[in-house]
């Protein structure tokens, strides 16, 4: 029920000589529509034009969208397999790397058994290619250990929506309303340099009137006009929503029909949000009670309200429960399921969204199903040919993959799409892991981190290379055109996994000649699903400017705003959640006196294996700094640019000091971009979420010095 | 073209999109002719983009000899003509919002042409095009007029101000820029 279509009939330049092609951007959740320019003669990508009339995007990139196209016909490009001599790699023929890859994974299933191979996927992938890695592991190398770099992204949002609502669709509104909406509760989401494109929304609705309460330990962007800038401790994220609920509960701005209609739990609830009193929040949070007390009354008022949210408040060892009472807020006040209103996470990745619901999760199958339910094992067995009793069980998150390889259990890894080396937490062990491996084969475009560990390594496509789906933030189904041929001898990731399929004797399960007939097998494995994109079609997509999920069937509409009737959950009604706050996993201490947060910056994307070869985004970001505040700076006599020495209980990196009074005295943030000795993931947490399994990226203890 | 460049401050969100868009642009050879400033990165994050004005009375082309800065029939200021630029950059020292810059390399000054190529076809310059925040618009003369207009009652500026730290101090105030 999007109220309006923006089609402005602007026009585009198109230079002579040159095409046009329309596509989407191949970063972060926003999927930003673009135009890419190719020249007709060479075949080569030469540019990018806005999309005026893309409805989400209106033709807004930001620095990353616009050089995206650098990175297709890059110098640096892989463009042939590389195999590992004596410690170093040698270009070969792909018939090379493939008998090598088919010798080792036959030496070791035989000798170790078939859960001695790994398939660690990612979510920048179209929704063919995320789909077929869940098969690829399954059925093509038998093994039970797959899983995915979104178990670092969006794990824990997928865990408390499931909790709460039943469904996990990041957002419950399209996004083209939010500029009709009157309050937006932001927390742990710096939109301006995470999601740029987003911000005209915001800004939108702010022109129209609406307020705008900011949860944050840093001062971004959004926060310095915010309403009401609640200058949070990191990992206190559940107490203050629980302070929220109370106080909504308190001065009865709670739309008590909605909740006895749809919602279970209430009770319970009520009860355990009677301590969290203002001044015991404030105690726990850092923030004031004044400051709790407007942002509650300011969001109790609106008439139609947002909660939004991002890693901020996910990427911790207690995420999912900060998820689940965050969203509570959205129920409490009824207003999920309306125009304009509703609860949004945001995926960090391309396709973030579509990537976690085909089966890459170690305990997932395509739709959202479940391993542990044999109904569901039965009907994807079924559509993949295979007998139910052939599936392999659950397997271990993405994390936990490394602890498998540290106890010999995992004896070699296939990495597609994703630079664990970098972006795994505690990254020393991550390395170590990839070492003990007794094969390691990596398919990437760009010479990656974590390609550096591999015996062989594959050269895959870019996203202009190829064609497909992907999911975006709001659950919008979108086409990515392919844009040029592939370079040298890279191969998409489909064909690479088809081949290797046939070197295990499983060619007859991976019989596709192109990517529409993998979207078919793909749209039949997903019917009957939570995420059922069955009545999604190319076509549609093109006529529609995208077709939200889920959608049954060809006639079925698509779901713009999620949960208008009846929630996800078996009995319809969603769940309350009663959580109490619990400590972040380490907190500080004498040795070590503050808290570290690690983020983004707007020029890098993920472990910037692409970004960091673009060269105006290296010109403006070219190494992490740590962020700090000048009180703090002055305890331990540390001047702007200073060299400081970090340290925690994982290991330490030494990053230039960036003073602004921008942040919380006691915390320091560090972007996390960077990889070997530049990488902040060094000195995170790996402590995870009982339920998603995601690390504490965003909290843990620290102490400074500084050095010469 | 009958449209105007309006610059709003406060939207921006110093993304620095319009930077590398502007190096987009047909002839910029990756060269970028707008910039995104902190204001003061020690107090706060507020940035904002600097483009150039397209004076009515432009210094630039005021203070160079040799006549070779050209301004349109519908106003824009254009880079030195190659052909007539003697490289003594005066246009540089003269311009008081620094918009004018030197390139060694080709002996030659480079500055914002309003993305002429595409705005005599009234399609935005790449920067306002891209611009994720709205801070750059390409707008209508009468639009920007009703957003003057209606400058007290805007949100982003009025009534919104937080009270800590007195962060406003810092932002100044938009305005639009005429090409006609």
């Amino acid at each position: 029920m999007t109220e309006f279509i923006v089609k402005p009939g602007v026009k585009n330049i198109q230079n002579k000589g040159e095409k046009l092609i329309t596509t989407h951007c191949c970063y972060c959740g926003m999927q930003c529509g673009m135009h890419i320019r190719v020249n007709e003669k060479s075949g080569k990508v030469v540019g990018v034009e806005p999309r005026y009339d893309w409805p989400v995007t209106l033709g807004k990139m930001c620095p990353k969208g616009v050089t995206a196209y650098q990175t297709v016909d890059h110098e640096e490009r892989i463009k042939t397999p590389l195999i590992k001599k004596n410690g170093k790699f040698v270009e070969s023929t792909w018939e090379e790397a493939l008998d090598l890859i088919e010798k080792n994974f036959k030496r070791l299933q035989n000798d170790h058994g078939k859960d001695a191979l790994s398939v660690y996927g990612g979510v920048s992938m179209t929704n063919e290619k995320c789909y077929l890695v869940g098969k690829y592991a399954r059925v093509a190398l038998g093994t039970r250990f797959v899983d995915y770099n979104g178990r670092f992204c969006m794990s824990s949002a997928a865990g408390g929506f499931m909790k709460t609502l039943g469904t996990d669709r990041g957002s419950t509104l399209p996004w083209t309303e939010l500029e009709h909406t009157d309050c937006f509760f932001i927390s742990g989401w710096n939109a301006a340099e995470c999601h740029p494109t987003s911000i005209q929304w915001l800004w939108k609705a702010r022109d129209k009137g609406a307020k705008m309460i900011v949860v944050d330990p840093r001062e971004t962007q959004i926060a310095r006009i915010a309403d009401v800038h609640l200058d949070i401790k990191s990992g206190t994220d559940s107490a203050l929503a629980n302070g929220m609920l109370h106080i909504i509960v308190r001065d009865g701005y709670v739309d008590e029909a909605y909740v006895n209609e749809r919602c279970n739990n209430y009770e319970e609830m009520k009860e355990l949000v009677k301590k969290f009193t203002p001044e015991y929040t404030s105690q726990i949070t850092g923030v004031s009670v004044e400051k709790l007390e407007k942002a509650a009354r300011i969001y109790g008022q609106s008439p139609r309200s947002v909660v939004m949210f991002c890693r901020g408040i996910e990427q911790q060892s207690k995420g999912v429960d900060n998820v689940s009472v965050y969203t509570s807020m959205a129920l409490l006040r009824g207003q999920i399921g309306k125009f304009a209103s509703g609860v949004a996470t945001v995926t960090g990745q391309g396709n973030g969204q579509g990537g976690r619901e085909h089966g890459q999760k170690a305990d997932a199958l395509p739709g959202y199903r479940k391993i542990a339910d044999p109904e569901h094992v039965k009907y994807v067995a079924g559509v993949w040919g295979i007998k139910p009793e052939e599936m392999p069980k659950a397997g271990v998150s993405a994390y936990e993959m490394f602890d498998e390889i540290q106890e010999g259990n995992i004896r070699a890894m296939h990495v597609m799409c994703s630079n664990p080396a970098v972006s795994a937490p505690n990254t020393q062990y991550v390395w170590d892991s990839f070492r003990k491996l007794d094969f390691l084969v990596v398919s990437d475009f760009f010479m990656s981190e974590t390609a550096e560990f591999a015996d062989v390594v594959l050269p895959a496509t870019t996203w202009a290379e190829d064609e497909g789906t992907t999911t975006n933030l709001e659950g919008r189904v979108i086409r990515i055109r392919k844009v040029k041929d592939p370079i040298g001898e890279s191969k998409t990731d489909w064909e690479i996994m088809k081949l290797i399929a046939e070197r295990m004797g499983k060619g007859e399960f991976f019989p596709y000649e192109n990517v529409p007939e993998i979207f078919d097998e793909f749209r039949l494995a997903s019917k009957g699903g939570k995420a059922d994109y069955y009545g999604i079609t190319y076509d549609r997509i093109d006529k529609e400017d995208g077709v939200f999920w889920p959608c049954p069937s060809e006639d079925h509409p698509g779901t713009p705003t999620m949960f208008i009737d009846e929630f996800g959950t078996p009995d319809g009604k969603a769940n309350l959640a009663a959580v109490d706050w619990q400590e972040a996993a380490e907190i500080p201490d004498f040795e070590y006196p503050h808290t570290l947060t690690t983020g983004r910056v707007v020029f890098h994307y993920l472990s910037g294996t692409q970004t960091r070869r673009v060269k105006f985004l290296m010109e403006q970001c070219p190494e992490p700094y740590v962020e700090m505040h000048p009180e703090l700076s002055s305890r331990y006599n540390i001047q702007n640019g200073d060299n400081v020495l970090l340290t925690t209980r994982r290991g330490s990196m030494t990053v230039k000091a960036r003073l602004t009074k921008a942040i919380r005295a006691d915390h320091v943030f560090i972007p996390y971009h960077w990889g070997k000795e530049l990488s902040v993931n060094q000195l995170t947490n790996p402590a995870l979420d009982p339920t998603s399994r995601m690390p504490e990226f965003k909290v843990c203890a620290v102490n400074l010095k500084k050095v010469n | 073209m009958k449209k105007v460049m309006y610059l709003e401050f406060e939207r921006c969100i110093g993304c620095r999109s319009c930077q590398a868009a502007c190096r987009e642009c047909g002839g910029h050879d990756a060269k970028e002719r707008n910039y995104v400033e902190y204001i003061d990165f020690f107090e706060s994050r507020q940035t904002f983009p600097m483009m150039c004005m397209q004076c009515k009375d432009p210094a630039c082309a005021r203070v160079c000899p040799a006549n070779a800065i050209q301004i349109t029939e519908e106003g824009v200021v254009l880079s030195a003509m190659e052909e007539k630029c003697i490289g003594c950059r005066n246009c540089t020292f003269g311009c008081p919002f620094g918009i004018p810059k030197f390139d060694f390399e080709e002996n030659k000054m480079y500055k914002c042409d309003m993305c002429y190529d595409r705005t005599k076809h009234d399609i935005a310059p790449m920067c306002a095009s891209v611009c994720p925040s709205d801070a750059i618009r390409f707008i209508d003369h009468e639009e920007m007029m009703e957003l003057r207009r209606k400058r007290t009652q805007m949100n982003l500026i009025e009534g919104k101000k937080p009270s800590e730290n007195d962060k406003w101090q810092y932002v100044p105030e938009f305005f639009g820029v005429y090409s006609d």
